[in-house]
């Protein structure tokens, strides 16, 4: 396939000298984002006619208004931003620790055909099992605290990163890795100059799949044994039939989700500030 | 810059600076065993510029492979200074058809990813790839990236990057083969003032006969199944590398005929034309 894809992946630009690249991004992700808000305004608007009407029973899904009040009140007595604390925190450090050893096991699972024939298999049969499946096992080993949410959010972080990263790892045109062989380029040389910077989309691929997995985790987790957290409010508002509760809390996990998200994008996008435009 | 070439256990006396002795190479494509390259003899003197022509499949990018050190897995000997080729090295150099420069790194960045190994300092590498850049008339461009350049610009880069470790020998595996008729023209000139004003040792392989007249000190011609030398041409300084020359065209038509492309081919086309008009 060498030559092939070389060939493909030096097909565009023929015409474009010059020009830096950098500000045409910003106003298409304008756009991109008032489309993007055109769906949940209109869900918002009937949602709101709805209620209004009466054609909705407060005790089935509360009117907006009330949603709004009980998240305004939320943030003023303190509750809900402390939740979203507590839990930012565990999804940030299961997230963080799950997606660096992530990254590691998978570049070198990618690299080493060896070490791929030694674990990918148990891997592969270990990452099928839900996340909450894992539970009970390690609720006995480190007790129910602020580890076992690390854990079990680090760990369904830690499967798409190494998924993901391997894959991109192993998928590095071999046009580039004969490159690396002619200049004589050092183990370190070849991660950092080509391998890298060749699986940074893939990368990033691992790296959204595993933040949305962790808050999903972060969730389930909170649930099951838990006192604070915006999981925790879930089950709590559920339990009280305070569906507003419950709404709040999805809220703040969707705005989170969303922020952190768009961060990642961000972040790639400036790795990948090369491309000539951004694609999809 | 020896360092990565092995060295020899035979001693040798005079020595050539490129010597291919009796070189096959046997590849296994789908179970069966394809010979691309049989018995190659071949030697290249320090500053020769030897031009390889053949038809696609004789085995002339594969002999490029081997002399680049990126496959030992052949019979025979092949020998830089004596000394066998047993990997890749800084020594050798190569461009290849399609430019291979890193499209997450600036123009600048690409050419001193071949420093990498190199040893120099950041002021040294710095001004090498400065000069080299000005080599190729791209200083304008070094903090460009390889998508925001042309087909023939990008190729200059890689002109620049191949030759900015100073190699002993510039492989050049159809470097120009994928670029318009024009840029094609131009690069050759360009080229042959670069290698002429390093003083590097260069091994075109290439498919495009007045190229290989036009840059070449020598012409080998390669036939293919399996792959092996049919003739060396000398290109005589009679031949002006003047490509309207009557000198020139009548050596590229001698090439020409070797390749099997002969005369009466095109006479038999052109007395088509002449008839359908």
């Amino acid at each position: 396939m060498g030559a092939g894809q070389a060939t493909a992946l030096s097909g565009h630009g023929d015409s474009t000298a010059g020009a830096a690249p950098t500000h045409r991004r910003i106003f298409p992700a304008a756009g991109a984002l008032a489309l993007g808000l055109v769906v949940p305004l209109g869900l918002l608007t009937a949602w709101t006619v709805a209620a209004l009407l009466g054609q909705l029973p407060e005790q089935i899904l509360p009117p907006p208004w009330i949603v709004f009040d009980t998240l305004l009140e939320g943030i003023q007595d303190g509750s809900l931003l402390s939740s979203t604390v507590t839990s930012l925190k565990r999804v940030a450090e299961g997230f963080a620790a799950g997606a660096l050893v992530g990254l590691v096991f998978g570049t070198a699972v990618g690299l080493s055909k060896t070490l791929r024939e030694f674990v990918d298999p148990l891997f592969l049969a270990l990452s099928q099992v839900p996340t909450l499946g894992w539970m009970p096992i390690v609720i006995l080993i480190v007790g129910i605290d602020e580890g076992l949410k690390i854990i079990v959010i680090g760990w369904s972080a830690f499967i798409p990163v190494v998924l993901n990263t391997s894959q991109g790892v192993r998928d590095v045109p071999e046009a580039y890795v004969e490159l690396g062989r002619v200049l004589s380029f050092s183990r370190w040389s070849k991660l950092t100059m080509i391998v890298l910077p060749s699986a940074i989309p893939s990368i990033f691929t691992g790296l959204r799949e595993g933040l949305a997995n962790g808050w999903q985790t972060l969730v389930a987790v909170e649930l099951i044994a838990s006192f604070e957290g915006l999981g925790y409010l879930m089950a709590y508002g559920r339990q009280l039939f305070q569906l507003e509760l419950v709404l709040s809390a999805m809220i703040v996990v969707g705005l989170i989700g969303l922020a952190f998200h768009g961060l990642l994008t961000l972040t790639e996008n400036h790795l990948q500030r090369w491309r000539p435009e951004t694609p999809r | 810059m020896s360092g990565p070439v092995a060295i020899s256990a035979k001693g040798r006396g005079k020595s050539h600076a490129l010597e291919i002795t009796d070189v096959s190479k046997k590849f296994s494509v789908a179970g069966r065993q394809v010979q691309a390259l049989s018995h190659i003899h071949l030697a290249v003197d320090e500053g020769e510029f030897v031009s390889i022509v053949g038809s696609s499949g004789c085995g002339k990018s594969t002999l490029l492979r081997l002399v680049l050190g990126l496959d030992t897995d052949y019979d025979g000997d092949i020998r830089v200074d004596g000394h066998r080729v047993e990997r890749p090295g800084l020594d050798r150099s190569i461009v290849f058809q399609e430019h291979r420069l890193l499209p997450w790194l600036n123009v600048e960045a690409n050419v001193a990813a071949a420093l990498r190994q190199s040893g120099l300092s950041a002021a040294e590498r710095g001004e090498l790839v400065r000069d080299h850049l000005h080599l190729v008339g791209l200083d304008q461009f070094a903090k460009a990236h390889p998508a925001q350049l042309s087909g023939g610009m990008a190729q200059r880069v890689a002109i620049a990057r191949a030759l900015v470790t100073k190699p002993r020998f510039l492989l050049l595996d159809e470097p120009l083969g994928a670029l318009d008729a024009l840029t094609r023209l131009r690069l050759q000139d360009e080229l042959q003032r670069i290698v002429r004003h390093e003083g590097t040792t260069a091994v075109l392989v290439t498919h495009d006969v007045d190229e290989a007249v036009y840059l070449g000190d020598r012409i080998v011609i390669m036939h293919p199944h399996p792959g092996r030398i049919a003739t060396v041409l000398p290109v005589t300084a009679a031949v002006s590398r003047d490509r309207s020359d009557p000198n020139f065209i009548r050596l590229r038509d001698e090439v020409l005929s070797w390749l099997g492309v002969s005369r009466t081919g095109n006479d038999a086309g052109a007395e088509l034309a002449r008839r359908s008009a």
